[in-house]
């Protein structure tokens, strides 16, 4: 999908795709389709730069996301709402980290472990 | 036999047919809605009979698969609802997969599904059988997190690999001697479906390294980042204890 298509979607519709990516990644990574998760991350930067770009930065409407039913959807909205919404955010990352089913469980304590280390600076 | 009376038997013989054959054509179209509607509930993995979890609960609202038919995993099979896939256990295929990326594939999520539930590696050996042959590597799958002295001085039986914390293939090509990446403090004795998962990791984009791959982020870095790195990824799989 382009960014002249994304420019022309709403949040909403940005945040649907948003989910649906992590859920094709979901998908991709449980049978370890490495290459395929990849690419989706190429996706899911172009739809979180969009919102970002989007007037009092829109990914905070992904925030929402933070208790979705896919453990790939939330792993991936606390990831990119880091800044907006800390508190929210690392808790879920927490309850990712303990239910310890990968690799979900693996990213999110990584990423709990460079925040307290301090070399992960969210933005 | 009066004419009129064979005239009369003819159209009712025709009515008949035709009374079956309109039958016959609601019964397809029936046979055909419903196999539509199995698609689209399908498509959407619901199930209308499956429970929910009772509202006040932390997962309230979302699908239980209480209740089942007795058979744990096809109970943890397809499962949740909704428009969206939720967490749902894939289809495991039934005859062994034709290639080696897709066997593992389907193996390192039987296992995590195994793990998940507390199904033993036996239980999917029984139902599919081209399973049987690494049940010893599921089944190491679900070993606790140890010390790196543990994991450095227990034995390769089956179901383990020997891994290198530093990766060999890249130390290798990057000029490192052979008795440093093949030294003992550089070997670890790892279950292998979490070796596998060792390597998904590297090959992973990952936000701790700026979204590249940490394979891709260690190129070029030197022994002591790589070794660092390689911890990291020992207890990102739950192998070495935090």
């Amino acid at each position: 999908m382009t960014t002249a298509i994304l420019k022309n979607m709403s949040v909403v519709d940005l945040v649907g795709r948003f989910a649906d990516i992590a859920v094709r990644q979901y998908e991709a990574a449980l049978i370890g389709k490495v290459a395929v998760y990849n690419a989706l991350i190429d996706q899911m930067l172009a739809v979180t730069d969009e919102l970002r770009s989007r007037p009092e930065d829109q990914r905070s409407a992904l925030v929402p996301l933070l208790v979705h039913p896919n453990r790939q959807v939330r792993l991936m909205a606390a990831e990119f709402t880091l800044t907006l919404a800390p508190t929210a955010s690392r808790q879920t990352l927490q309850e990712l980290s303990d239910a310890k089913i990968y690799p979900q469980s693996a990213y999110a304590m990584g990423t709990l472990r460079a925040l307290e280390r301090g070399d992960r600076k969210p933005t | 036999m009066p004419a009129e009376d064979l005239e009369l038997q003819r159209a009712l013989a025709l009515r008949a047919v035709a009374g079956g054959l309109l039958r016959l054509r609601w019964l397809a179209a029936a046979t055909r809605f419903e196999l539509a509607m199995h698609r689209h509930m399908r498509a959407l993995k619901y199930n209308p009979d499956q429970p929910r979890v009772p509202r006040g609960n932390p997962d309230g609202g979302q699908w239980t698969d209480a209740g089942g038919n007795g058979n744990p995993i096809a109970q943890r099979r397809v499962r949740l609802a909704g428009d969206v896939p939720t967490n749902d256990p894939p289809e495991v295929p039934k005859e062994r997969p034709k290639t080696s990326g897709e066997r593992v594939g389907w193996l390192k999520a039987a296992a995590r599904m195994a793990a998940e539930h507390g199904i033993a590696a036996v239980e999917f050996a029984k139902i599919y059988p081209w399973m049987a042959y690494y049940a010893a590597g599921m089944q190491s799958y679900n070993d606790s997190p140890r010390t790196l002295e543990e994991l450095q001085t227990q034995a390769a039986g089956p179901g383990y690999d020997v891994h290198h914390i530093v990766e060999q293939g890249q130390a290798r090509d990057e000029g490192y001697p052979r008795e440093a990446i093949d030294g003992p403090d550089n070997l670890v004795v790892v279950p292998r479906i979490k070796h596998w998962e060792i390597n998904q990791w590297y090959q992973t984009r990952n936000p701790e390294f700026g979204w590249q791959t940490p394979r891709e982020y260690l190129d070029g870095r030197n022994w002591t980042v790589k070794r660092s790195v390689g911890l990291e990824a020992l207890r990102t799989v739950g192998v070495l204890k935090p």
